[in-house]
């Protein structure tokens, strides 16, 4: 007489579970492929954000410290309070110190903004229109935090 | 500028730099507290120092994070999004709020990121989710210097981070920390994202999440050259000795010790809300 619950045939014994993770291990070699195409590709935006920064840095250190110097030379006291953004270039045209400080720290502040602008370029020159559009979109948000400052 | 008082900030930066850097969470958290609960500070000004002193920080330090391809740039926009408007409002907020609730809500902080830090744990295992859709494209790998092996990763749960990322927006935005304290948890933990590539990602972020707060507080007149500048060269200076500092020493097991800092600050501050102010302090 016949068993009438045959056992299944081996492939279909076996856990569901075991058999997706067989079909996923045969991805893994394609995904990390995949994820070190984009990391490539990524790393002429990553060099161009490092440029920004650094360059950044170097010149609002240099502002900062041309500020400290006029300000020792011509024995002149930091202000307590930034001048408004429109005061600010008027002062460092006419060398005063504390024009140079405040120039100094605005520059400080712009440049992580500069870093918005490059990156969003590179996703532009990558073609990834999401994330050009979504860098856009941060500048958007960052454009009225400075709209409100000079409201 | 009284030159004994700005060398006392730019020492004051330094430490603050020295013990945000080794514990990952910047000069900010440790900034405000001590310019106000120890040197009577205008609390305004002290947050507007620190979102300065944040940035400056964020523009130094995310250079090294970006060679080491420690930066997620798309995770990093797609969050930004939400973190940056969630920092205007909290500097609208914080910009005119009544200084006892800013101060309930930084010793609120403070006491989260001690008792975190004491319990602190952290994502381990292959973060990558074979699977997973990566419909966004935020799957990442990077070099982990530590072990030389590629570490590969898709970042998960986005809305949930997102709505995390706005709260520490609002939190960067009234307090005037760059909001890592929440950022970087909440992406490794929740998000999976491996705790190298969440403190890279987010130091570069929380120097564009402070520049929104830095703004505000421009245009309030709560930016004083003569904090801001001793607190930037501290905090340069202090950040240079504090990453040397974590090479050689294990700032995990200062852990106890910082995290009773935080929590000392976190007290004081809640104690200052309430109207007490503790011996030393002004």
């Amino acid at each position: 007489m016949s068993d009438p619950h045959p056992a299944a045939p081996p492939l279909l014994t076996a856990p569901p579970e075991d058999v997706e993770a067989d079909r996923l291990t045969d991805q893994m070699p394609a995904l990390s492929e995949s994820l070190r195409r984009r990391y490539d590709e990524l790393a002429p935006l990553h060099r161009a954000a490092i440029a920004v920064l650094t360059w950044g840095f170097r010149i609002g250190a240099a502002l900062l410290t041309l500020g400290l110097i006029f300000s020792l030379i011509r024995r002149e006291a930091l202000n307590t309070v930034s001048e408004p953004f429109a005061d600010v270039l008027p002062g460092v045209l006419r060398g005063d110190p504390a024009g140079v400080v405040d120039l100094a720290i605005l520059w400080f502040m712009v440049t992580p903004v500069i870093t918005v602008i490059v990156v969003g370029l590179g996703f532009l020159r990558l073609k990834d229109y999401r994330y050009a559009a979504l860098s856009l979109l941060v500048l958007a948000v960052l454009g009225a935090s400075i709209w409100l400052a000079l409201d | 500028m009284d030159l004994v008082l700005a060398f006392e900030l730019g020492l004051v930066a330094a430490v603050a730099a020295i013990l945000g850097s080794m514990l990952g969470l910047g000069g900010g958290v440790f900034l405000v507290p001590i310019l106000t609960l120890f040197f009577g500070i205008d609390q305004k000004l002290a947050i507007g120092a620190s979102a300065i002193v944040v940035v400056t920080n964020s523009v130094v330090g995310s250079s090294v994070h970006l060679r080491s391809h420690f930066v997620n740039m798309r995770l990093a926009m797609l969050l930004q999004v939400s973190t940056a408007a969630g920092a205007i409002a909290g500097a609208l907020f914080g910009v005119s709020a009544d200084p006892a609730i800013v101060f309930a809500v930084f010793g609120a902080v403070l006491v989260y990121a001690a008792l975190s830090m004491a319990l602190r744990r952290e994502a381990h295992g292959a973060s990558i989710t074979f699977g997973t859709p990566d419909r966004l494209r935020l799957g990442a790998l990077f070099r982990d210097p530590a072990t030389d092996a590629e570490v590969s990763y898709i970042p998960a749960r986005m809305p949930l981070g997102m709505g995390i990322g706005a709260g520490a927006g609002v939190i960067s935005g009234m307090l005037g920390v760059g909001g890592g304290v929440v950022l970087v948890p909440a992406m490794n933990l929740l998000m999976k994202v491996p705790v190298k590539a969440a403190v890279g990602t987010s130091s570069f972020m929380v120097g564009i999440t402070s520049v929104a707060t830095a703004f505000v507080f421009y245009s309030q007149g709560k930016i004083d050259p003569t904090i801001v500048v001793p607190a930037i060269v501290g905090v340069f200076a202090g950040g240079q000795i504090g990453s040397r500092l974590t090479r050689r020493l294990r700032a995990r097991r200062l852990s106890a010790l910082f995290a009773a800092i935080l929590l000392y600050l976190g007290a004081s501050l809640l104690l200052r809300a309430a109207g007490v102010t503790l011996p030393g302090q002004r």
